[in-house]
C-alpha cells in the first residue's frame, strides 16, 4: 500500500471549535454524506478532581478532506447513568451508516478500584442526521464473557453480504503494578457477527491477528475496508508497558489482509504507513487509532500522532495498492 | 385467604459458633441445598474479617447436615478462588448455586468487583467440577454479563432444570439511587434459559411485578415445583434506608404454570419477621427444598446472614 501523508489536519489546542474542548481529538471516525464528511472524535474535559472525562465532538470536512466547514455545537452523546458501563466517558465512538439510518458503536468507560477501568461496547441511534445520538438502553450490547474476561471495546462495524461484522478488542489480562509501572492491560483484536446489530455472536476469545512483539502485545482499534476482492485491516499496537514516553515501545500502525474474513495475514511492512523519521514531526514518536474510509473515490486514513492525539489528528491518502 | 403455615425452627448454622477458618469468620448467606444419599450439602457464602478500610471479600463454602439437620462437617477450603486482577470476581464469589449434570457439578455464582462511583458491580460466573467440594472456573470472565436492558448488578443466580431445560433465575440492576448521597442498587428478578447449562438466552423480562413501587429491590428468586405449579419464594426491600426493620427485606411469593408469567401473591407466603430474636428485623434469601417428605425453608435474618441462616418447616400443603 502506498500512501501520501498529508500531515496534521486538526489540532484542538489551536482550532478552538467549541468551548468545552481543551485538548485531545482522538480516534477520528467518519460518516460520509453526499456533500461533506463528518469526523467524530473523542475530546476531554476534566472533572472536579482533575480526572479526565471523555466527550464526543465532530467536525465537518469537504469531500476532498482539505478544509473544515462546520463543527458540533451541542453534546453529541452524554455520559451514562450512575453505575453504568459508560458513566465516565466514551472513547472511541464509531459511527455507522446502514442504508439511511445512522448508528454509533461506542466504547464506554467505567472506573474501577483495583485497575483503572473496565469497558464495554454500546449502541446508539441518531434521528437528526448525526448531530446527536441516543442510547438504545443503559447497558452494553457487547461486554466481557467467559473467555473475553475484561475490556471489551473499540468496536468497528461493516456490513458484507447482509451480515454485520464487528472487529473489536478484548483484554486477556491485567499485569500487576511494579516499582516503575502502573497496572497494565493486554488486549487483542477479535471478531463477532450479527444480523441485527444488537445481538452478536462472538468467536469467544479468538485472537484473529497474530502478535509480532510478544504475547503481551497490545492491539487496538481495528478498521477494515474492502478494496476489490481483498479486506484490508489497519490497527495500532504497542508494548504492554513503558509505552507512554518511550517511542520504541509506543503505538504504531499494523496491517493485515484477508480474502474470507476468517483468516488474516499480518504484514505491517506492506501497510505502508510508518512514523516520521523527522524528530520534530507530529507523528515521529507514535501513530495510533487509524480509521480508513472512502470519499470521492479516494481512500483516506485518519490517525493520531504523538501523545495519543493530544494535539489532534492527521490524514493520509492512498495512492496505490 | 389461605396461607402457608411455616413453623420456625430457629437459627441452624452460625460460623461464629464453630471453629471455622479465618476466611469463614462470619456470615452464612444465601444457603442452597444439594441432596446426597444420606446427607444434604448446604452451600453458602461467608466472609473473613473486613480489611483496614472496612471492606469485605466473600467466599463460598458448604456445610453438610444429616437428615435430622445435625451438622456433620464444614468445608475446609473455599469452593472457588477469587478472580484475577481486574476481573469480574476479584473481590467476591457470592452467592453460589450448584446443580448436578450427569457425572459433573455445575456452579453458578455472582462475582464481585469494586467500582469508583458506586461501591461494586457483579456478574454471574460459571464453574464445573467432578467433585462437589471445589470448582474450576470455565473462564476468567462471566457467563452472564451486562446487556442493553440489564446494565449492571447481575447477581443472585439460582439454577434449576425442568423438563430438560436449564432455567437460571437471577437479578439485574435497573438503577443506582442516592440515599443521603450514598449509592444504593435497585434490582429486579430476571431469567435466562439454556439447553446445555452453558449457552443461555435471556428472557429480557422482569418476572415479578413491583409491590413497593419502582424502587423496590427484589432478590433471591428460588423456584420450587410442587403440585403442578412452579412456586417462587424471593425477598424484597425498599429502595432506601433498608438496613433496619422498616424497609428491610421481607419474603415474597409468586406462582406460575409456565415459568414465564408469574402471579405475585405475598399474602400467601405465611412467614414474616419475628417479634424478637435473630430474625426480628428482616428475613431474606429464602431457599425451599424437600426432605423427609416435608417442605423446608432456609432463610437469613437480621443483617442479611451475618449470624448465619435459620430454617422453618411447612406444616400445610404448598398449592
Amino acid at each position: 500500500m502506498i500512501w501520501k501523508k498529508k500531515g496534521k489536519f486538526f489540532d484542538p489546542t489551536i482550532d478552538k471549535l467549541a468551548n468545552h474542548i481543551v485538548e485531545f481529538a482522538q480516534s477520528p471516525q467518519t460518516i460520509v454524506f453526499d456533500d461533506f464528511i463528518r469526523v467524530y472524535f473523542s475530546t476531554r474535559t476534566r472533572d472536579e478532581k482533575g480526572a479526565y472525562l471523555s466527550h464526543i465532538a465532530y467536525i465537518d470536512v469537504d469531500l476532498n478532506f482539505e478544509r473544515i466547514i462546520d463543527f458540533s455545537k451541542k453534546e453529541v452523546i452524554g455520559l451514562g447513568h450512575l453505575g453504568t458501563f459508560d458513566e465516565h466517558g466514551i472513547f472511541p465512538i464509531s459511527p455507522f451508516k446502514d442504508e439511511d439510518k445512522l448508528y454509533a458503536f461506542t466504547c464506554g468507560w467505567n472506573r474501577r478500584i483495583s485497575v483503572p477501568v473496565e469497558t464495554g461496547i454500546g449502541l446508539a441511534i441518531s434521528n437528526d442526521n448525526g448531530a446527536t445520538f441516543q442510547r438504545i438502553g443503559k447497558g452494553p450490547i457487547l461486554a466481557s464473557s467467559l473467555l473475553e474476561s475484561v475490556l471489551v471495546g473499540d468496536g468497528f462495524v461493516q456490513k458484507y453480504e447482509e451480515i454485520y461484522h464487528m472487529w473489536y478488542i478484548f483484554g486477556t489480562k491485567w499485569i500487576p503494578e511494579t516499582e516503575n509501572e502502573p497496572v497494565a492491560r493486554v488486549y487483542k483484536i477479535c471478531h463477532a457477527t450479527s444480523t441485527d446489530m444488537i445481538n452478536w455472536t462472538k468467536e469467544e476469545g479468538k485472537q484473529i491477528i497474530s502478535d509480532i512483539l510478544n504475547e503481551n502485545e497490545c492491539q487496538a482499534l481495528p478498521t477494515v475496508i474492502k478494496i476489490k476482492d481483498t479486506y484490508h485491516m489497519y490497527f495500532c499496537f504497542r508494548e504492554a508497558t513503558d509505552f507512554r514516553k518511550n517511542p520504541e515501545r509506543g503505538y504504531r500502525l499494523g496491517y493485515a489482509t484477508s480474502k474470507d474474513l476468517i483468516n488474516w495475514n499480518r504484514d505491517d511492512e506492506k501497510g505502508g504507513l510508518f512514523k516520521s523519521q523527522k524528530v520534530s514531526d507530529w507523528d515521529s514518536e507514535m501513530m495510533c487509532y487509524p480509521h480508513i474510509f472512502t470519499a470521492n473515490e479516494k481512500v483516506f486514513l485518519l490517525y493520531n500522532g504523538n501523545e495519543f492525539g493530544k494535539f489532534g489528528f492527521g490524514v493520509a491518502e492512498l495512492i496505490s495498492e | 385467604m389461605k396461607k402457608l403455615n411455616w413453623i420456625k425452627k430457629g437459627l441452624l448454622f452460625n460460623p461464629k459458633e464453630h471453629n471455622t477458618p479465618l476466611w469463614m469468620n462470619e456470615f452464612a448467606q444465601a444457603p442452597h441445598v444439594l441432596h446426597f444419599q444420606d446427607f444434604i450439602r448446604v452451600y453458602f457464602s461467608c466472609r473473613p474479617c473486613p480489611d483496614a478500610n472496612g471492606q469485605y471479600v466473600s467466599y463460598s463454602a458448604y456445610a453438610d447436615f444429616d437428615f435430622d439437620f445435625k451438622l456433620i462437617s464444614i468445608s475446609e477450603h473455599p469452593i472457588l478462588p477469587l478472580g484475577q486482577l481486574g476481573t469480574f470476581d476479584e473481590f467476591g464469589t457470592y452467592p453460589v448455586s450448584v446443580i448436578r449434570n450427569e457425572d459433573q457439578y455445575y456452579a453458578y455464582y455472582a462475582g464481585w468487583t469494586r467500582c469508583e462511583s458506586v461501591p461494586f458491580n457483579t456478574a454471574i460466573g460459571f464453574a464445573k467440577s467432578n467433585h462437589p467440594d471445589s470448582f474450576n472456573k470455565v473462564g476468567d470472565g462471566p457467563l452472564i454479563s451486562y446487556s442493553v436492558d440489564e446494565p449492571f448488578v447481575i447477581s443472585g443466580p439460582k439454577i434449576r432444570k425442568f423438563n430438560d431445560i436449564y432455567y437460571l433465575f437471577y437479578i439485574a440492576g435497573t438503577d443506582w439511587i442516592l440515599d443521603n448521597g450514598k449509592p444504593e442498587p435497585i434490582y429486579k428478578i430476571r431469567m435466562a434459559e439454556s439447553k446445555d447449562g452453558i449457552h443461555f438466552i435471556k428472557a429480557n423480562k422482569q418476572l415479578i411485578e413491583n409491590k413497593l413501587g419502582e424502587y423496590e429491590a427484589q432478590a433471591s428468586p428460588d423456584v420450587f415445583y410442587k403440585n403442578g405449579k412452579y412456586h417462587m419464594f424471593f425477598c424484597y426491600r425498599g429502595g432506601a434506608n433498608y438496613r433496619g426493620k422498616e424497609n428491610g427485606y421481607r419474603i415474597g411469593y409468586a406462582n406460575s404454570i409456565d415459568l414465564v408469567n408469574w402471579n405475585r401473591n405475598d399474602d400467601y407466603v405465611g412467614i414474616d419477621v419475628s417479634d424478637e430474636g435473630w430474625d426480628s428485623e428482616m428475613i431474606s434469601y429464602p431457599h425451599v427444598f424437600e426432605l423427609n417428605n416435608k417442605v423446608h425453608m432456609f432463610y437469613l435474618g437480621n443483617q442479611v446472614g451475618k449470624q448465619g441462616f435459620g430454617w422453618a418447616t411447612l406444616e400445610n400443603e404448598l398449592l
